[in-house]
C-alpha cells in the first residue's frame, strides 16, 4: 500500500494493487500490539491503526485493488496472471513492485528432532489463530528463539490466559529488539535462556514435552545440561524467509542471505523495470522502515517509467567485516542512496566505513550494534559521485 | 534490590543498572542522557504500559475487534484486564477509536476499538 | 459407528498399502469385507512412510517371493495406477559406485537382476553417469531403467476408495483386541468399537501382524521395528537429480542405504537410515541421523545443502530378521497351518509397496482354492482422484473457476491447491478428517511453509463443513488436537459461571457503561 499511494501521489495513474488475502493490511492485522509508526506518523500505534491509515489512503486516492487474488505466475515481461473467485486474469505492467513480505521458518528448515505431534506453532501462526480468529492454542508454553514476534507472542499468550515458561534462543543474544524484552518478557518474568536450544520433542498426539539443552560456544549441546520441560504447546520464532517463489519463478536473481532479490539503489532487480521492497526484499524489524522503503524506490520506478533510469557505470557493493548483508547490492547511479545493514553480531562503539579502494567516503560511529536492528546509513550523491568501487565494513 | 535495564527511548539501547529499595532510587549507572534516567525512575516506581488485545464482536466482518486501553495503565492491571476482555462481547459495527469499554476496574481505564468491523449478517456464524 | 453383529465373509486387519490392495481385489468377487484400521485414516503406518519407490526387482534373492512379486508389481503398477488416477512416473534408478571396490558389487546385482527377469539393467561408465546426472560424483552406476515412483499414500487411498466403490467396508479408528473362533467356525473379533464376526480373517496389519498373530496363538513370528528417517527437500531443488540414486548395498544390510529418491510430487527425498528400535510407534527423527544423513548424502551430490531441507520424518519397516542378523528374510503369505481361514502376511517390508497387488492376488487365491469365489458384475477397477488444479492448462483452470468459483481461491499456496481440492479431500469416502488426511489428500502444508500460510484457512473450512467445535480438530486423529478452544472465556464456556475473579463485584462497571446499543 505504501509503495501504491507513493506511485499515486507521484502521478503514476494506472496502478493495480493484489492481495491474496481477504483484506488490505497483510499481517499488520493480527499485529494488534502497540509500537508502530513512530518515525513514520510519530505516534504509537497497533498494526491495525498502522495498516488503516494506509487503507484509507489508498481508498482516498481511488487506487483500485483485488482482494482474495493470488498471483500464479509472474514473467520477466512484466506479465502476472492472477486468479480468484471470478476467474484468470492477465495483467501487463510497465512495472511491477514486488512487496510480497515474508515466511516463518519452519520446524523443518531449522531441524528439530524429536516427534511430530500437534500443538508445534510458528509464532505467527498462533498469533493469527488467537487474534484473528478467536482460539486459543494451547495452555503451557515453550517459546523456542527470542525472534520479535515470539516475544510479542510470549505477552499474547499470557495476557490470553495461558502460562510461558520459557523463551529459549539459540545464540548468546536475543534476537528480538530491546524494548520487546523489556515489555514481553521482563514484564511478566518470563525466564529468557540463551545459548539454549531444544534437542528432542516428546508427544505421539499432542505435544508433551520439549527437551531444551545449553550450547557451548561452539554450537555443540554442553552434555548434563538436557532437561525436559513438560508443556502442551512449542512456539518457534526462529526467522523470516522474505517470500520469493514468484521471483525465483520470474528469474529473478536472489541474495542468499538476504533471501531477497539482488538490487539496485532504486530497489529495481536484476530485470529491469521489476523492483522490490519491504520485507521480500529484505527483512525488516520496524515497520516504519518498510513503508519508508516502499516510498524510496518509487522515485525509481517513476524514473524507470519516464526513461530517466539510466545506468552509469554499474559497480558492486562490495561487503566487508563485520556485516552480515548490504542493501542494495549493486549501484547503477551515484544518486543519493540509502543502504541497509546487518551487522554479524552484538557489539559496542562500531565504526562503519565506505571506503572506494583506500580513500574514506564515509564514516559512521554506531555506539551500539545489534544482529535484530537494522542500520540504515544515507549517502549523498556527492559522496558517491565518480566512485568506481565501493566497500563497506564495520571495524 | 539490583536490577539491568535496557534503555528503550531511543535505538541507544544503553544499558542501565539500578540499585533500589522499593521505590527509592539509591544509584543509576550506564545511563547517557536525562531521558534514560527518567525511564529508569518510572519503571521503578510506576511503571506504565498500553494494554493491546482483542474483543469478541457479534456479527462483525472479523470475529474480533483488536482495542487498546486509551493511555498506558499501571503494569500490574495488565493481566486483569486481559482477563476481562476475555469475557466481553460487542455489537458490530466498531468505529477505530471508538470506546467498547469504560472505567475498567473502576481505574478509569477506557479500551478503545483499534479497528474499523462492519455489520454483516452471518446466518451461520462459527461462533453462535 | 456400527457396534454390534458386523458380519463379513472376510475381515482385514490394517488398512495399508497391502490391506487396501487385498480389498479392493477381494471386491472383484461377490463376498462381504471389512477392513479393519487402528488409525484414522488408511495407510498411516509404513504405508506412507517410505521412499515411493516401484523397484524393478535387482535387489531381492532370486527364488523369494519378494523378488517374485517385486518384478510382477513393477511391470503392473502403470496400468494400476492409471485405472486408479494415481501418479506414476518411471523415471530409472542408478545404483552408484563412489570406488573401485564397489563395482563387483554392480555386477552382482545385475546378475541378479537378470535371474529375476528384470529387463533392462546396464552398467554404465562416469561419462555415462555424467550425461544422466551432471551433478552427481561416481566412476560407475547399475542402471535399471524400470524402476518407477509413485504417491504411496495417494496409492493406499486409491485402492481403499475403490475397494470401498466396489462394496468393501472401512471402520477406521477400530483396533483388534482380541479374536476368538466360534464353534469351529467364525471368527469373532473384538475391537474397540464393537465385535465383528467373519468366516476368514487376513492379518496385515504390518509391524503388528506378529501381535495379531499372537492373538489367535500363532506364536511363531516376531517382527522388529527398524527405523528409516528421511530428509525432504524444496522443491526448488527437484534439478538437483533426475534419477533415483542409490549407493550400493552393503553385504547383509537390511536396507537399502541412503539414497536419493525424487518423490511424485517434485521433492528429493534423502534417507532412510536404518536402525532397530524398541518401540513400534516411535516415529521420532534424531539429531545423529539426521546429521549423518546430509553428510553421506554430500557424498553423491555435494551441491545439497542443510538450508534445503524442508521437513524431516521416519518411517519402521517391518524387520522378521533380528538386529543380531540383518538382512532381508521373505515375505511370509500363507494360511495358518493350525487355524484354519486365519491368512497372515509378515514382514511385508521392502518392496512391499510395489508388490502390494500381486501379495493381494495371492491372498485371492488362497480363498479361492477353498471357496470359488463367483466374480463380482459390478466391479469397477476404476476411481477418479482429486482434480489438481496446479497441473491443469489455462484454459482448463479458467473453465474450473467459472464451474465453480473455489477452484479460484488459493488456500495452500506453495502447492497451489485450492479450496476445491480441500472441500474434496474433506468429503473424501472413507470420512477422514484430520488435517494429515487433507495434507496427503491435496499435498495442502506439504510445502515449504509446511501449513504457516494456509493452516487457519483449512481449520475454518473444516469447521464449516462439519460444524466441529475448535477441540475437535486433530493434526493426525486420537489426542493430537490442535486448538484448546476459544479464546473468549465466553463463547467457550456458555453455560459456566464466569471464574470468580477478584474483580468479580468490578465486572458490572464496563456492562453497565458500554456505549448504548452494545451489550456486553
Amino acid at each position: 500500500m505504501a509503495a501504491a499511494v507513493a506511485c499515486r501521489q507521484k502521478g503514476i495513474e494506472d496502478i493495480l494493487l493484489i492481495e491474496r488475502g481477504a483484506y488490505l493490511g497483510g499481517i499488520l492485522n493480527q499485529c494488534i500490539h502497540d509500537g508502530f509508526g513512530l518515525e513514520k506518523f510519530h505516534a504509537s500505534l497497533t498494526g491495525p491503526e498502522y495498516a488503516q491509515r494506509y487503507i484509507e489512503q489508498v481508498i482516498e486516492k481511488d487506487i483500485p485493488f483485488l482482494l482474495n487474488s493470488t498471483v500464479l505466475n509472474l514473467t520477466p515481461q512484466k506479465e502476472v496472471i492472477v486468479i480468484n473467485d471470478k476467474g484468470l486474469h492477465h495483467y501487463k505492467a510497465k512495472t511491477i513492485i514486488l512487496a510480497m513480505g515474508c515466511r516463518e521458518r519452519t520446524r523443518g528448515a531449522i531441524g528439530i528432532p524429536g516427534a511430530r505431534p500437534s500443538g508445534i506453532y510458528t509464532a505467527g501462526v498462533a498469533q493469527e489463530l488467537i487474534n484473528l480468529k478467536n482460539y486459543m492454542i494451547g495452555k503451557k508454553v515453550v517459546i523456542l528463539g527470542s525472534g520479535d514476534i515470539g516475544l510479542i507472542m510470549a505477552r499474547r499468550l499470557i495476557l490470553e490466559g495461558a502460562e510461558v515458561l520459557m523463551v529459549a534462543e539459540k545464540l548468546p543474544y536475543s534476537s528480538g529488539l530491546p524494548r520487546n524484552i523489556n515489555q514481553c518478557l521482563y514484564d511478566f518474568d518470563i525466564p529468557l535462556l540463551l545459548s539454549h536450544t531444544a534437542v528432542d520433542i516428546k508427544g505421539n498426539g499432542r505435544l508433551s514435552g520439549v527437551t531444551i539443552a545449553q550450547l557451548g560456544k561452539r554450537g555443540g549441546v554442553i552434555p548434563g545440561t538436557k532437561r525436559r520441560i513438560a508443556c502442551d504447546t512449542l512456539l518457534l520464532s526462529v526467522g523470516l524467509i522474505p517470500e520469493n517463489e514468484l521471483s525465483r519463478q520470474a528469474g529473478i536473481i536472489l541474495d542468499p542471505v538476504t533471501g531477497g532479490p539482488q538490487v539496485d539503489e532504486r530497489g529495481q532487480t536484476s530485470i529491469p523495470g521489476i523492483f522490490a521492497c519491504g520485507n521480500v526484499l529484505q527483512v525488516h524489524d520496524i515497520v516504519d522502515n518498510v513503508s519508508l522503503e516502499a516510498e524510496y524506490i518509487v522515485e525509481g520506478v517513476v524514473e524507470y517509467l519516464e526513461g530517466r533510469l539510466t545506468k552509469e557505470r554499474e559497480i558492486k557493493v562490495e561487503l566487508g567485516e563485520g556485516l552480515r548483508y548490504v542493501v542494495p547490492q549493486r549501484l547503477i547511479s551515484r544518486k543519493d542512496t540509502i543502504f541497509s545493514f546487518r551487522v554479524n553480531q552484538p557489539g559496542q562503539h562500531k565504526v562503519l566505513l565506505f571506503e572506494e579502494g583506500r580513500r574514506l567516503i564515509k564514516k559512521k560511529s554506531l555506539r551500539r550494534v545489534n544482529p535484530a536492528e537494522m542500520v540504515r546509513v544515507k549517502l549523498s550523491s556527492l559522496e558517491l559521485e565518480g566512485i568506481k568501487r565501493l566497500k563497506v565494513r564495520l571495524v | 534490590m539490583h536490577r539491568e535495564f535496557i534503555c528503550i527511548v531511543c535505538p541507544n539501547s544503553c544499558h542501565i543498572s539500578v540499585e533500589y529499595e522499593g521505590t527509592n532510587i539509591k544509584d543509576i549507572k550506564g545511563d547517557q542522557c536525562p531521558k534514560g534516567r527518567d525511564y529508569v525512575k518510572n519503571e521503578i516506581t510506576n511503571p506504565l504500559r498500553v494494554f493491546t488485545g482483542s474483543v469478541l464482536v457479534e456479527n462483525g466482518d472479523f470475529p474480533l475487534v483488536s482495542v487498546k486501553t486509551s493511555s498506558p495503565i499501571p503494569k500490574q492491571y495488565l493481566k486483569k484486564v486481559g482477563e476481562i476482555t476475555r469475557q466481553m462481547k460487542v455489537e458490530a459495527p466498531v468505529e477505530l477509536g471508538q470506546i467498547v469499554a469504560r472505567n475498567l476496574l473502576n481505574k478509569k481505564i477506557d479500551l478503545i476499538a483499534t479497528r474499523k468491523i462492519k455489520k454483516i449478517n452471518k446466518k451461520n456464524s462459527l461462533l453462535s | 459407528m456400527k457396534t454390534t453383529n458386523n458380519q463379513f465373509d472376510v475381515v482385514i486387519i490394517g488398512g495399508g498399502v497391502v490391506g487396501c490392495a487385498i480389498a479392493r481385489e477381494l471386491s472383484r468377487y461377490n463376498i462381504s469385507i471389512a477392513v479393519l484400521e487402528k488409525e484414522d485414516d488408511v495407510g498411516w503406518g509404513t504405508s506412507c512412510r517410505n521412499s515411493g519407490v516401484v523397484h524393478a526387482g535387482f535387489n531381492n534373492k532370486p527364488g523369494t517371493l519378494m523378488a517374485k512379486f517385486c518384478v510382477e508389481g513393477n511391470r503392473s503398477f502403470a496400468e494400476l495406477c492409471r485405472q486408479l488416477d494415481v501418479p506414476y512416473k518411471k523415471i530409472g534408478k542408478l545404483v552408484v559406485a563412489r570406488k573401485k571396490e564397489e563395482i563387483k558389487g554392480l555386477k552382482d546385482l545385475k546378475a541378479q537382476g537378470n535371474k529375476n527377469q528384470v529387463k533392462g539393467l546396464e552398467i554404465i561408465d562416469s561419462t555415462e553417469i555424467k550425461r544422466l546426472e551432471p551433478n552427481l560424483a561416481g566412476i560407475a552406476a547399475l542402471y535399471s531403467p524400470e524402476t518407477a515412483i509413485t504417491s504411496p499414500y495417494l496409492l493406499t487411498i486409491a485402492l481403499a476408495e475403490n475397494a470401498l466403490n466396489n462394496g468393501a467396508s472401512f471402520f477406521l479408528n477400530t483396533e483388534v483386541k482380541n479374536i476368538t473362533k466360534l464353534n469351529n467356525s467364525y471368527f469373532k473379533i473384538t475391537t474397540n468399537q464393537g465385535e465383528f464376526t467373519s468366516s476368514y480373517i487376513i492379518n496385515s496389519a504390518g509391524l503388528y501382524a506378529d501381535y495379531i498373530a499372537r492373538v489367535v496363538g500363532i506364536r511363531r513370528y516376531c517382527l522388529y521395528p527398524c527405523r528409516g528417517e528421511y530428509h525432504i527437500l524444496d522443491k526448488n531443488v527437484s534439478w538437483l537429480i533426475n534419477h533415483l540414486v542409490y549407493p550400493v548395498p552393503q553385504a547383509g544390510a537390511g536396507g537399502l542405504g541412503v539414497h536419493l529418491t525424487p518423490t511424485i510430487d517434485g521433492n528429493i527425498l534423502i534417507g532412510p537410515s536404518n536402525e532397530y528400535i524398541r518401540r513400534k510407534d516411535n516415529f521420532s527423527t534424531t539429531s545423529q541421523i539426521m546429521k549423518m544423513l546430509s553428510k553421506e548424502v554430500r557424498e553423491f551430490l555435494p551441491l545439497i545443502s542443510p538450508g534445503y531441507i524442508i521437513r524431516s520424518y521416519s518411517g519402521l519397516r517391518a524387520k522378521q530378521a533380528p538386529s543380531s542378523e540383518g538382512g532381508f528374510w521373505d515375505f511370509v503369505i500363507e494360511e495358518s497351518d493350525t487355524i484354519d481361514n486365519f491368512i497372515n502376511l509378515i514382514g511385508i517390508e521392502s518392496p512391499g509397496l510395489t508388490a502390494a497387488q500381486p501379495i493381494a492376488q495371492r491372498v485371492v487365491e488362497i480363498i479361492n482354492k477353498k471357496e470359488r469365489l463367483s466374480p463380482n458384475p459390478d466391479f469397477n477397477p476404476y476411481r477418479k482422484g482429486i482434480l489438481r488444479f496446479e497441473e491443469q492448462d489455462e484454459e482448463t483452470k479458467k473453465n474450473l473457476i467459472k464451474q465453480d468459483p473455489d477452484y479460484g481461491e488459493i488456500v495452500c499456496r506453495c502447492e497451489k491447491v485450492t479450496k476445491k481440492e480441500i472441500l474434496e479431500a474433506i468429503n473424501n469416502p472413507l470420512g477422514a478428517r484430520s488435517l494429515i488426511s487433507i495434507k496427503y489428500r491435496t499435498r495442502a502444508m506439504m510445502g515449504r511453509c509446511q501449513g504457516g500460510y494456509c493452516l487457519t484457512r483449512i481449520i475454518e473450512i473444516l469447521r464449516e463443513h462439519f460444524d466441529l467445535n475448535p477441540e475437535e480438530i486433530t493434526l493426525k486423529g486420537d489426542n493430537s488436537y490442535l486448538l484448546t478452544g476459544y479464546r473468549s472465556d465466553e463463547v467457550s464456556k456458555p453455560c459456566k459461571k464466569k471464574k470468580s475473579l477478584s474483580l468479580e463485584e468490578e465486572l458490572p462497571v464496563w456492562q453497565q457503561q458500554l456505549p448504548a446499543g452494545k451489550k456486553g
